[in-house]
């Protein structure tokens, strides 16, 4: 038994726990120990991650001459310390006092488990079939832990389901003209046969596999489904799903499509009538459409968890243009940015559900002045949009300057435009968040609010702790980056504690944040010591205009925000995809109509004349 | 030997004795025919073990030998769907049929004239057994009464089932006409030069009409709905389940033994792949979980119809690995309804109330849907290998199949999604009884140990599939005094 045998039976032997004492109250603490020693063993696996080395499980079948072993290399690696470290921060969470506002904690525990263990067996996929395996394995998992709550996130689930069944039968059909046409689904046979395959062939394997894995990463124009789904599932386990559980689309996508021969010959491979566009570039601009439509869908969004969903949704984008850069410079901005982005959108997500939890509403128009009572989620969830905006000293700087970089040095100008204005559009809607929910006027009935007990915040501080430090000190996520960029095939960054050295630019956070820190410290010392006289006030003693604002006069400006930028961008939101997904089920209903109505006859006996006449005209 | 004889023979002489039994000894009639079943099981399994040895073996009756003769082909084709026939109706039995004598000898004749319809080696005996089948499936389907739509139902599944009857006896005396003999080896033998012309196929043609009938073919199927919406569910369970199977077993034979020929091929993957638009897109629609179930059974068999109509041995594996998979499933889907029929929103929040039987739907539903790493996606594996190595016409109708697994799993999920929900303020819980929850039980747990053991019986179905495509064989294991002269 070797250590990926022990990681996998421990995920199960989770799960077991989790269906037998999921009931309890210490359930939580359970699931931390248990993510935790998880954890501890995929440390430990680290030193086996090497550029070409696969770690083999015991587990292995031999079905319809076809043998099956799962296997980790440093790509899966990568994503499974991701995945391991949202489930141990969301199952704290949820070992306090939260457990107690929900009505079906122990069904949360175990499909967080379930999620984890279906996961780790599709991080482990070594050929196609292993990997439709673990694919469909994480989409049901994914679809039990979205649908459990009922009622409206019930809906939603039902609605990525029929997207999710969509991506599995492309990804199926995938399979299966690959066994057909190579004799094997090995993935190294696959890429051995990739430069040579007709490009015909090559096109519907692409198109396949972009329905199939890019409907989970919810990358144009499949990217209907995803914000409510997420938005509706239970605090903790939508931490979980938005932080980890879309880059189950990027690490397929990588994996099959995106190896250094794969971006080689999509670079080829021409589009049929566009013949000046290559498949790679489409690729890039619909990453980078992606990274701007959702962002400002987000931005029009009046409840905090849709809008964080919604970026969930355009930072997949980034990270999916980053890897079609197909540079080390580029992939491993791509991966450093799913890992950045899990800890800042965790911590997000559970700031958010600490305010759910405390005033009962995410509603952005609801909300205000929360941040003298709940001094510590406000610390959060402004960490968090400044990771989430791409600003230093958090990491989604370091990444986003990873992708812009080698977007310039590969000669992209463009998508470098693109990729600034789904930025742009972020800062704006981070915005929107921060201020609509702690900044402004306190609402009346908010006036008792507390903080959020310490079993909440702790785990929430220390996701956005993880984000600065991992900002301020690139080099220790870039060592993980590392397995997994050398496992793709891509070469390994030069980098050290504080950023990289690199040939047209180099970048030392630790100076960064340094000098901002620094200047932030002078401004503060000119402020305390040489600023004016000033007194303390209460939240509500307002003025405005010159007219004195009692707490009976709502002026915390949070409707209808940003109205000139609305204005302008408005008219670009005509839900087109939107059109599409109604018409398409308009006409299944329809069709479905006419065919049951077709079954329903008075003289059946018609319809077999009928086919003996079309038969017999057929044979003869 | 006499075990093929004792598989037919028995069945009727249980089905003829019932009622004497129960009229002299109510208790013994009670157990009279589960015993039955359980002796022909045990001859079924002997057969099956026979066959495993030493290959197909054929039986002569009446001294007379063939072609003349009546002949029985024991191949592990049909001896598996006798045992899946034998298999089925006694789990059908667990539970209750309370002494409904006219039932049970209606279930017998089925049973018999199922066994003898694979068995047969001669087209006579199969327009015989046939017949019984049939009509014993009309008796059962109207065998309750007090339910004027169940029987308006089933009159009309008479008259199209005798229409079609009518249409195989017309395409089996063309047949005669054509080449003066009714033995399908000696027919196999003659079939290339005097059977692939237009006569020869539009006789296959009428026959393919006759049996789609009971295979729930496009477009006479529309009976399918009405029949297993108001039959009692063991019977719907058991004619969606098991005996359409043994009507496309029959198609399959009839095309590998006399039609292996392009066209051929092409009327049955048209009708197929008809079937299956139709069949999916109406249980989308169906507004009652009986009528879903019995749409989506067209569809599945549609889908069956499709991978037998693809040539060579893959796609028989695939057609008898998908014909296997749903008979578990459709059988144990069916058995869930006793209780849940009538309108799919009555249905709202019974998971609260029914926990057990829900997961099982999930299962079933999993299963049928084709999610590893449950059975059926392993059939379906089989069957998208087998119709893309095709190519052509086949890749489409594998797209449309493809497309159809989205349907399945939109109306599917719609009613479990239907079943969590909070329940409506006046529903009554509606709980399956356990009685009706033990055949269900069974057939889970035969799911599940179908999932452990697949790479047994892939192979055994491979095997099974290219002793069925080796015509040659067939023809010398029937017609033995020939074998010198060819």
């Amino acid at each position: 038994m070797n250590l990926l045998d022990l990681l996998l039976l421990l995920s199960l032997l989770t799960v077991v726990l989790m269906y037998f004492y999921g009931h309890r109250r210490e359930a939580g603490w359970l699931g931390v120990a248990a993510y935790a020693i998880q954890l501890l063993v995929l440390i430990k696996l680290y030193s086996y991650m090497q550029s070409d080395r696969i770690i083999v499980a015991h587990l292995s079948f031999s079905v319809m001459e076809h043998i099956l072993i799962w296997g980790m290399t440093g790509l899966g690696w990568f994503f499974a310390v991701i995945s391991l470290g949202a489930a141990l921060f969301a199952s704290w969470y949820t070992a306090g006092e939260w457990q107690d506002t929900q009505k079906n904690m122990r069904l949360q525990h175990i499909v967080l488990s379930l999620n984890v263990f279906a996961m780790l067996i599709l991080l482990c996929s070594q050929d196609f079939i292993t990997l439709f395996i673990g694919w469909e394995l994480v989409s049901w998992a994914s679809f039990f832990m979205m649908t459990h709550s009922g009622g409206k996130a019930a809906k939603a689930a039902y609605r990525y389901l029929i997207y999710a069944m969509s991506g599995a039968v492309a990804l199926f059909a995938a399979l299966v003209l690959i066994m057909v046409k190579l004799g094997s689904t090995s993935f190294s046979v696959f890429w051995a046969a990739l430069p040579t395959l007709p490009d015909s062939f090559l096109w519907l394997l692409v198109v396949l596999f972009f329905i199939g894995f890019s409907i989970k990463m919810a990358i144009l124009p499949f990217h209907l489904w995803q914000a409510d789904a997420y938005a509706e599932t239970p605090g903790a386990n939508a931490s979980f799903l938005s932080a980890i559980s879309a880059r189950m689309g990027l690490f397929a996508l990588a994996l099959v499509l995106l190896q250094p021969v794969g971006i080689e010959r999509l670079q080829h491979l021409m589009m049929p009538l566009f013949t000046f566009v290559d498949a790679r570039t489409l690729l890039a601009w619909i990453a980078a459409l992606t990274a701007i439509i959702p962002t400002y869908i987000a931005l029009q969004q009046s409840d905090a968890r849709l809008l964080l969903a919604w970026h969930g949704i355009g930072q997949g984008g980034l990270m999916l243009l980053g890897i079609t850069v197909g540079t080390p410079l580029g992939v491993a901005g791509g991966l450093l940015h799913a890992f950045n982005y899990a800890t800042y959108q965790g911590a997000l997500f559970l700031a958010v559900t600490a305010v759910l939890h405390r005033t009962g509403t995410t509603d952005l128009d609801r909300l205000g002045g929360l941040i003298t009572r709940m001094p510590w989620s406000y610390v959060v969830l402004l960490l968090g949009i400044i990771g989430l905006a791409g600003l230093p000293p958090m990491n989604g700087f370091v990444s986003k300057w990873l992708i812009y970089k080698s977007l310039l040095d590969q000669g992209m100008p463009l998508l470098l435009v693109a990729a600034s204005i789904s930025t742009l559009g972020t800062i704006l809607s981070v915005y929107k968040l921060i201020h609509n929910i702690f900044l402004g006027q306190l609402r009346k009935a908010h006036y008792e609010v507390k903080e959020a007990p310490w079993s909440m915040v702790l785990p929430m501080l220390i996701l956005a702790v993880i984000g600065f430090i991992t900002g301020l000190m690139p080099g220790l996520a870039l060592s993980l980056v590392d397995k997994a960029q050398m496992a793709l095939g891509y070469d390994a960054l030069p980098h050290h504690l504080g950023g990289l050295e690199w040939k047209t630019g180099s970048l030392n956070m630790l100076w960064v944040v340094g000098i901002l820190i620094y200047g932030i410290a002078i401004g503060a010392v000119v402020f305390y010591l040489f600023g004016g006289r000033s007194h303390k006030t209460h939240q509500w003693d307002n003025y405005a205009g010159g007219h004195f604002l009692s707490a009976e006069v709502p002026y915390h400006y949070s409707h209808n925000f940003y109205p000139g930028v609305m204005r302008v961008i408005g008219g670009w939101f005509r839900h087109q995809t939107l059109n599409v997904e109604m018409g398409i089920r308009h006409f299944v209903q329809w069709s479905a109509e006419l065919c049951c109505r077709l079954s329903q006859v008075a003289h059946p006996t018609l319809y077999m004349l009928m086919l003996a006449v079309a038969a017999l005209a057929f044979v003869g | 030997m006499m075990g093929p004889i004792l598989l037919i023979i028995l069945p009727f002489l249980g089905a003829f004795l019932l009622p004497i039994i129960y009229r002299h000894y109510n208790q013994a009639g009670y157990w009279a025919a589960p015993v039955v079943l359980v002796i022909s099981l045990v001859i079924c399994i002997g057969l099956w073990h026979g066959v495993n040895i030493v290959g197909p073996q054929s039986l002569v009756m009446g001294g007379v030998s063939a072609p003349l003769g009546i002949v029985f082909y024991v191949d592990a084709l049909s001896i598996l769907f006798v045992l899946v026939l034998l298999v089925g109706s006694l789990i059908l039995w667990l539970g209750a049929w309370h002494r409904r004598i006219k039932e049970e000898m209606l279930l017998l004749l089925m049973v018999g004239g199922g066994s003898g319809l694979v068995l047969s080696g001669d087209l006579f005996n199969i327009y015989v057994f046939f017949e019984i089948v049939a009509v014993a499936s009309y008796g059962l389907s109207a065998s309750r009464r007090g339910d004027p739509c169940g029987y308006a139902a089933s009159l009309r599944f008479l008259l199209l089932g005798s229409l079609g009857s009518a249409f195989i006896l017309l395409g089996i005396a063309i047949i005669y006409a054509l080449t003066g003999t009714l033995n399908l080896s000696h027919l196999a033998m003659l079939a290339p030069q005097a059977l692939h012309g237009m006569a020869g196929l539009s006789a296959f043609a009428l026959m393919l009409i006759g049996f789609a009938v009971k295979a729930e073919l496009f477009p006479v199927n529309t009976w399918v709905a009405e029949v297993y919406a108001h039959a009692p569910v063991r019977i719907s369970a058991l004619l969606a389940g098991i005996v359409s199977k043994l009507a496309i077993i029959v198609v399959l034979r009839l095309l590998l033994l006399l039609y292996a020929h392009e066209q051929a091929y092409m009327l049955l993957l048209c009708i197929g792949v008809a079937g299956l638009i139709t069949g999916e897109l109406a249980a989308f629609y169906a507004k009652d979980l009986r009528r879903m179930l019995a749409y989506s059974s067209i569809g599945q068999l549609s889908v069956i119809a499709i991978a037998f109509s693809i040539p060579g041995t893959l796609g028989v594996v695939s057609g008898l690995a998908l014909a296997l998979h749903h008979a578990l499933v459709k059988t144990g889907l069916f058995m869930l309804t006793e209780k849940w029929k009538g309108s799919i929103s009555s249905l709202q929040g019974m998971a609260h109330s029914a926990k057990w039987p829900s997961v099982l739907l999930i299962i079933f539903a999993l299963s049928l849907i084709g999610v590893p790493p449950l059975p059926g996606f392993w059939a379906k594996f089989l069957l998208f290998k087998a119709g893309f190595s095709a190519g052509g016409g086949y890749s489409y109708a594998m797209l449309l199949i493809l497309l159809s697994i989205i349907i399945e799993a939109a109306y599917f999920f719609r009613v479990i999604h239907l079943l969590y929900q909070t329940p409506a303020a006046s529903s009554t819980p509606l709980i399956p009884r356990n009685k009706e929850l033990q055949p269900m039980l069974v057939i889970s747990g035969l799911l599940l140990l179908v999932m452990l053991t697949i790479d047994p019986i892939y192979h055994h179905l491979s095997k099974i599939a290219t002793q069925v495509v080796d015509v040659q064989a067939y023809i010398d294991h029937t017609l033995p005094a020939w074998k010198s002269t060819h």
